[in-house]
């Protein structure tokens, strides 16, 4: 099953967006969009705090109280999350899922004890993949921004085994570019692992998002640009799905959700 | 260790309270940030570089007896007082006064291909039907990055002059310019704002665009009540009293081993010339609501524009001045004479812009101000050595003709100035912070 996930990238109280991870544009008040997904049928969101690490700070706990409240979707939460005790906030707070990046790069024991005390399926692994050569890619922290010298292959490997149980997968590259989904690095990261991975960074189009799944064999795939700026909406990419054959939670959209 | 002083000297940057004494360059002997944003009165306005030597003073940016500096208060009018389809409609006035339709160009838009001059270029184009000329003036060692942002632009539909200067004088200059004034970008600045009068010249082509007003970044705000450049930056009318690289002309040329032909690209237009071809320079940002962002988006969209792939040393910023490997020490220089980095004009800008709030300016200052640029430093210092085999003559002026880190920090310590740079226990540390 395939699963279409709306990524929100949170800066402060606004919902931004960038491009390769840069140029943070603010979009508005992340609830409304957060909402509008919601109610067209995203089977997951994403809540990332994408420079809380880099401002070093961890306040998106109160948006997610907020939004948590009215859906009832998986939430994944992701930004400055630095220890066992920050996800214990979150999942208070009604995520379902924590996504890791910074700290888990800094301190890769925190992979463990925190698939140790939640459970593997709430420790996603959020990895920033840049490309280094043709097949080669590096980790980066910080919204795209240090390098860590690490190979996203090898680093991938090594978090699946100390527990991550899912891969949300950004490419630097194709971020905010609309210019479709890193599939080398796709296919190179799915074939590794037997963790879903999420495809995120650079969907523009229906065919940009057939390939990541086709081509690259994600299991979900990440939106942003492409549903902030109203390019293409859930329903429309979910009936594009079906008519692909591509098999989707049931969904309906009815009043009941409102 | 701070080696470039004498202990007399170091005794007044050991003290507690800031010695107002000695306060280098003209600086305001009392250090203020912006209520608004996070620039401190220290910043220098731009000025004519042929007068720059050591013993310069500068003229610095302007605060209101609200604490707010002029830049902000710029950026106000631009948010809410600027009638900018008014300006919209004299841009178009202005460009239907120059365009022509006989095959030649009718604009010049001087740029590096970064994201601004490819907006500039890109929209006087396709939007205002204009035939512009680029021209570039290279940067010192070009980043891949940088190089390949140059070929997207041109590649997204312009024809391009490379100005490359004499790789061995402009390294000799550039090295002179950290000696004696510790700016290396000044030489750079120099062959930047003398190129695109020259080509116009060149070309016969009357009409100058640049892009931002350098007022967005705080020199006096009247400059921004006119579309045209002062022609001051450009010319010169006593040819006697330049300096490049805080150094004579005829210094240069009697001890330094450079023949006059090399400095061509430095010396300044005849004014009268400039004055008979009727060249205009007019700022494209007092047209056009600038947004440095959204110039990255659009150039992006239109040419396939890349980030730099890490953010660069001293900031968290990789979208603006990504294209010359020593852009890193440039700000570290103005980190160091004027407690100003590379992240303070970052966060400024964006605040202004209202990109990101105040508090996430201070803390991005905080976190990435001042930090060494260590990724170039090998190619930098490289550039900047003057081995007696390439430079017989100018090798032996130097003290030291190898650039090492040892000797750049030793250096840096002669350009601090005490009332804003503290010396204890082997650290030094900024008096003031932004908070």
């Amino acid at each position: 099953m395939i699963r279409l996930i709306a990524r929100l990238d949170i800066k402060g109280e606004n919902l931004i967006k960038g491009v390769h991870l840069e140029g943070l544009r603010v979009m508005g008040d992340p609830q409304a969009f957060s909402q509008k997904y919601y109610l067209d049928g995203a089977d997951e969101l994403i809540y990332i705090d994408s420079v809380a690490s880099l401002y070093g700070r961890n306040n998106l706990t109160e948006i997610v109280r907020r939004t948590a409240k009215d859906i009832f979707v998986p939430l994944t939460v992701g930004g400055g999350v630095r220890s066992v005790e920050d996800v214990r906030h979150l999942l208070a707070s009604g995520a379902d899922k924590v996504a890791i990046n910074t700290a888990a790069v800094k301190n890769p024991g925190l992979i463990s004890e925190v698939s140790r005390r939640f459970g593997s399926q709430c420790m996603v692994l959020s990895v920033e993949a840049k490309q280094a050569a043709p097949g080669k890619w590096e980790a980066y922290t910080d919204n795209g921004r240090e390098k860590t010298g690490l190979d996203v292959v090898e680093w991938v490997r090594e978090a699946v085994k100390l527990g991550a149980g899912e891969v949300l997968l950004t490419s630097v590259d194709k971020e905010g570019t609309k210019k479709g989904f890193d599939i080398p690095l796709l296919s190179a990261i799915s074939e590794l692992v037997n963790v879903p991975v999420i495809a995120s960074g650079g969907m523009g189009n229906l065919d940009h998002l057939f390939d990541a799944v086709e081509k690259g064999h994600a299991n979900a795939v990440a939106m942003a640009s492409v549903l902030h700026y109203g390019q293409l909406t859930l329903p429309q990419i979910r009936s594009a799905c079906r008519e692909r054959n591509m098999v989707l939670r049931d969904y309906e959209k009815t009043s009941s959700h409102c | 260790m701070a080696l470039g002083l004498t202990s007399a000297e170091l005794a007044g940057f050991q003290s507690d309270v800031p010695d107002r004494e000695r306060v280098k360059y003209g600086l305001p002997s009392e250090v203020k940030f912006c209520k608004k944003c996070v620039i401190s009165n220290q910043r220098p306005n731009s000025a004519v570089e042929y007068n720059h030597t050591a013993d310069s003073k500068k003229t610095t940016i302007f605060f209101d007896e609200d604490g707010v500096c002029d830049a902000c208060r710029f950026g106000e009018r631009k948010h809410q007082s600027i009638d900018w389809n008014q300006r919209d409609l004299e841009l178009r006035e202005l460009c239907d006064r120059y365009r022509k339709n006989d095959g030649s160009y009718d604009c010049l838009v001087p740029g590096s291909g970064g994201k601004d001059s490819f907006y500039a270029a890109h929209i006087l184009k396709t939007v205002y039907g204009m035939h512009p000329l680029t021209v570039t003036w290279a940067p010192h060692l070009y980043t891949p990055w940088g190089w390949r942002n140059l070929q997207s632009w041109i590649h997204s539909g312009f024809d391009n002059y490379l100005c490359t200067p004499n790789g061995r004088v402009h390294r000799l200059l550039t090295r002179l310019a950290v000696e004696n004034i510790f700016h290396p970008f000044q030489p750079f600045i120099i062959g930047q704002k003398n190129l695109a009068p020259r080509m116009a010249a060149l070309f016969n082509i009357p009409l100058i665009f640049y892009g931002e007003n350098e007022a967005e970044y705080g020199n006096p705000i009247g400059d921004t009540e006119s579309a045209k450049r002062d022609w001051s930056y450009f010319t010169a009318t006593d040819k006697s009293k330049i300096h490049i690289a805080g150094t004579a002309v005829s210094e240069l040329i009697e001890d330094y081993g450079i023949d006059e032909s090399d400095l061509q690209p430095y010396l300044p237009s005849d004014p009268a010339v400039v004055e008979k071809l009727g060249i205009e320079v007019h700022y494209l940002g007092y047209y056009l609501k600038w947004h440095p962002q959204s110039c990255y988006y659009y150039a992006v969209e239109h040419g396939g524009f890349e980030a730099s792939p890490e953010r660069t040393p001293g900031t968290y910023s990789k979208y603006n001045s990504i294209d010359d490997k020593i852009d890193d020490y440039h700000y570290y220089t103005t980190y160091i004479k004027f407690g100003i980095g590379r992240a303070t004009y970052d966060a400024a800008q964006e605040i202004r812009s209202k990109d990101i709030t105040r508090d996430e300016g201070v803390a991005l200052v905080k976190r990435f101000d001042g930090e060494y640029p260590e990724r170039f430093e090998e190619d930098i210092f490289k550039y900047l050595s003057i081995p007696e085999k390439e430079f017989p003559e100018a090798s032996k002026r130097f003290e030291e003709w190898q650039m090492t880190r040892p000797y750049f920090m030793a250096l840096a310590d002669k350009f601090r100035s005490p009332h804003l740079w503290q010396y204890k226990n082997g650290v030094w540390t900024l008096r003031h912070q932004v908070s």
